[in-house]
C-alpha cells in the first residue's frame, strides 16, 4: 500500500519518447570507477513506445521472453501517447518481477556495478516543455565521464555524464530495478524490499512473492513482515504446512503482535487442527491492535466452523 | 425515431440490472494481507521513536518547565493516530544526528519546533495553528 500511495503522489510525468541528443562533457562521482553489463538485449523503439521498449529490455535482461508489443497494452496509454511509471511499476509486476524504484545517481552506479540495468526517467527538453523518454542504463566510465544507455533507436548509446545528470534530474532522479524475485538489489533495504515484493501479491503472483520473501529472509531472518508475507504467499499457493511454519516463527519474533496469531489460526483451521486453530484466534483476539476486528471475525468464523463440522 | 426505440431499451436495461447479482460475498478468510503487516509496522516503529525522544533527558526538561507530566505524555502518545504519528516522525528527520558550530544553532531551533509539535499534537499547548485538536 505505501508503495502504492507512493506513485499516485509523484507527479504524473509522461514519456512521449523522442530520441535523446548527443552531448559532449565529462564529469567524475564516486564508487567504483567504471561498469558495464553484458547480455541486456536491445529493442529498437517504434514512435512514443519507449515505455514498452524499456522495460521489454529489463524483462528480458530478468530471464522473462517478451517483446515490446507484447507490453504495449499493459503499458501504453494512448491518450496521452507515452507510459505513466505506475503503469511500468505494475506491468514489471504481472511479469513476476520486482519492480524497485531507486533515485540518485549513487545508487544507479551501485546497481549497474552491481550488474542490474536500470530503467531511467528522463526529460530531454525544458521543465516548461516536457519531452519525457524513458531509457535502460547499461554501463558507466567515471574517469571518461560517460553513461551508457540503450535509448530509442540507439543500442548503447554514450552519453556525457553531464548531460545526463542534467537530463534526468528532472524526473527527480528517477529509476526503476526489474529484478527477479531471488536478487536483491544493490542497495537494497528491507522496508523498501518488502514493500515491493507485497507489490507481487497484489498482482497475485504468490509464487514470486513467495520467492522474494525467502530472498529477504535470508538476509533479513528476524524480519517479522517478511515472515508474514512469506505465509501469506505461502498460503496462497496452499502450501499449509509451509505457511503454518512462517506464521510461527512470526508469532516467535512478535509474541505480542495479534496479527501472525489470527492468520496462523486460519491455515491451521485449514489444516483441521481446529484446536489449535481456536486458541490461535483466540490469543490474536486477546492482544488487540489495530486489527481486532479482523481477529473477531477470525475468531467468529473458526468457532461457528467447529460448531457446523460437530 | 429514437423516442420510439427508447422504451424498449429502457425496459430491457432496467429488466437486465434486475438480473445482476449485487449480493457481496462474505469475505471467507480474513487473513491480515502483507500491505496491512508493513503498515502497521511502519506505524509502530514510529510511535517508538517518539517514545525515544520524549524520553530524552533535554526533551523532558523542556516539557517539565511547560508543567507537563512527561509519564502522562508517554500514555498520551498511545492514543495518536498514525497521521499524527507521521506529521511528528518527518519533522523528526530534520533534527542535526551531530551537532557541528552551525549545526547546533540550526539544531535548536528545530529541536524546540519538534518538541512544541509533539506536545500540541498531545494537547498540552497550542502554538501551532495548523494543529487540529481531536479532543
Amino acid at each position: 500500500m505505501v508503495a502504492g500511495l507512493l506513485f499516485f503522489v509523484l507527479p504524473v510525468l509522461l514519456a512521449s519518447c523522442s530520441l535523446l541528443p548527443a552531448g559532449p562533457m565529462p564529469q567524475k562521482q564516486h564508487g567504483p570507477a567504471k561498469a558495464m553489463i553484458e547480455g541486456v538485449p536491445f529493442f529498437a523503439q517504434e514512435e512514443f513506445q519507449c515505455g514498452p521498449a524499456s522495460l521489454a529490455m529489463a524483462l528480458n535482461w530478468s530471464g522473462t521472453a517478451l517483446q515490446p508489443a507484447d507490453l504495449i497494452a499493459e503499458v501504453y496509454t494512448p491518450g496521452l501517447k507515452g507510459s505513466l511509471q505506475s503503469a511500468m511499476v505494475s506491468s514489471a509486476r504481472r511479469h513476476g518481477r520486482v519492480a524497485y524504484p531507486i533515485t540518485g545517481s549513487e545508487a544507479l552506479l551501485a546497481e549497474i556495478s552491481a550488474g542490474h540495468p536500470v530503467i531511467v526517467l528522463v526529460n530531454l527538453s525544458f521543465s516548461w516543455y516536457p519531452k519525457w523518454h524513458y531509457a535502460v542504463v547499461i554501463g558507466y566510465d567515471q574517469q571518461q565521464g560517460r553513461v551508457i544507455l540503450h535509448s530509442g533507436r540507439n543500442a548503447g548509446e554514450v552519453l556525457s555524464s553531464r548531460v545526463f545528470m542534467n537530463i534526468w534530474q528532472r524526473s527527480e532522479y528517477w529509476g526503476l530495478l526489474v529484478l527477479p524475485p531471488d536478487r536483491l538489489p544493490a542497495g537494497g533495504r528491507e522496508k523498501e524490499w518488502l514493500a515491493a515484493v507485497a507489490g507481487l501479491e497484489k498482482s497475485r503472483q504468490w509464487q514470486a512473492a513467495a520467492i522474494g520473501y525467502a530472498t529477504a529472509l535470508k538476509k533479513w531472518g528476524k524480519s517479522f513482515a517478511a515472515w508474514m508475507g512469506f505465509g501469506n504467499s505461502s498460503y496462497r499457493l496452499h502450501e499449509l504446512d509451509a505457511s503454518a511454519k512462517a506464521f510461527y516463527q512470526a508469532a516467535l519474533l512478535q509474541p505480542d503482535n495479534g496479527m501472525a496469531f489470527n492468520n496462523l489460526a486460519h491455515v491451521l483451521a485449514e489444516q483441521g487442527k481446529s484446536k489449535d486453530a481456536l486458541a490461535a484466534a483466540q490469543r490474536a483476539v486477546d492482544l488487540g491492535g489495530p486489527s481486532i476486528d479482523t481477529f473477531r471475525r477470525t475468531l467468529e468464523d473458526i468457532t461457528q466452523n467447529i460448531c457446523a463440522t460437530k | 425515431m429514437l423516442k420510439l426505440a427508447m422504451k424498449p431499451v429502457s425496459f430491457f436495461l432496467v429488466f437486465s440490472f434486475a438480473l445482476l447479482n449485487f449480493n457481496v460475498h462474505r469475505v471467507q478468510a480474513q487473513m491480515v494481507d502483507t500491505h496491512t503487516v508493513i503498515a502497521e509496522q511502519e506505524a509502530a516503529d514510529k510511535r517508538a521513536r517518539v517514545a525515544d525522544f520524549l524520553a530524552r533527558e533535554e526533551v523532558k526538561e523542556i516539557m517539565i518547565k511547560q508543567g507537563i507530566d512527561t509519564v502522562e505524555a508517554q500514555k498520551r502518545l498511545a492514543s495518536l493516530s498514525d497521521a499524527e504519528l507521521t506529521k511528528i516522525a518527518e519533522s523528526m528527520n530534520h533534527l542535526p544526528a551531530g551537532g557541528d558550530g552551525l549545526g547546533t544553532l540550526v539544531g535548536a531551533a528545530v529541536f524546540i519546533f519538534v518538541v512544541l509539535l509533539i506536545t500540541d499534537i498531545l494537547g498540552y499547548t497550542h502554538v501551532f495553528s495548523f494543529v487540529k485538536h481531536q479532543r
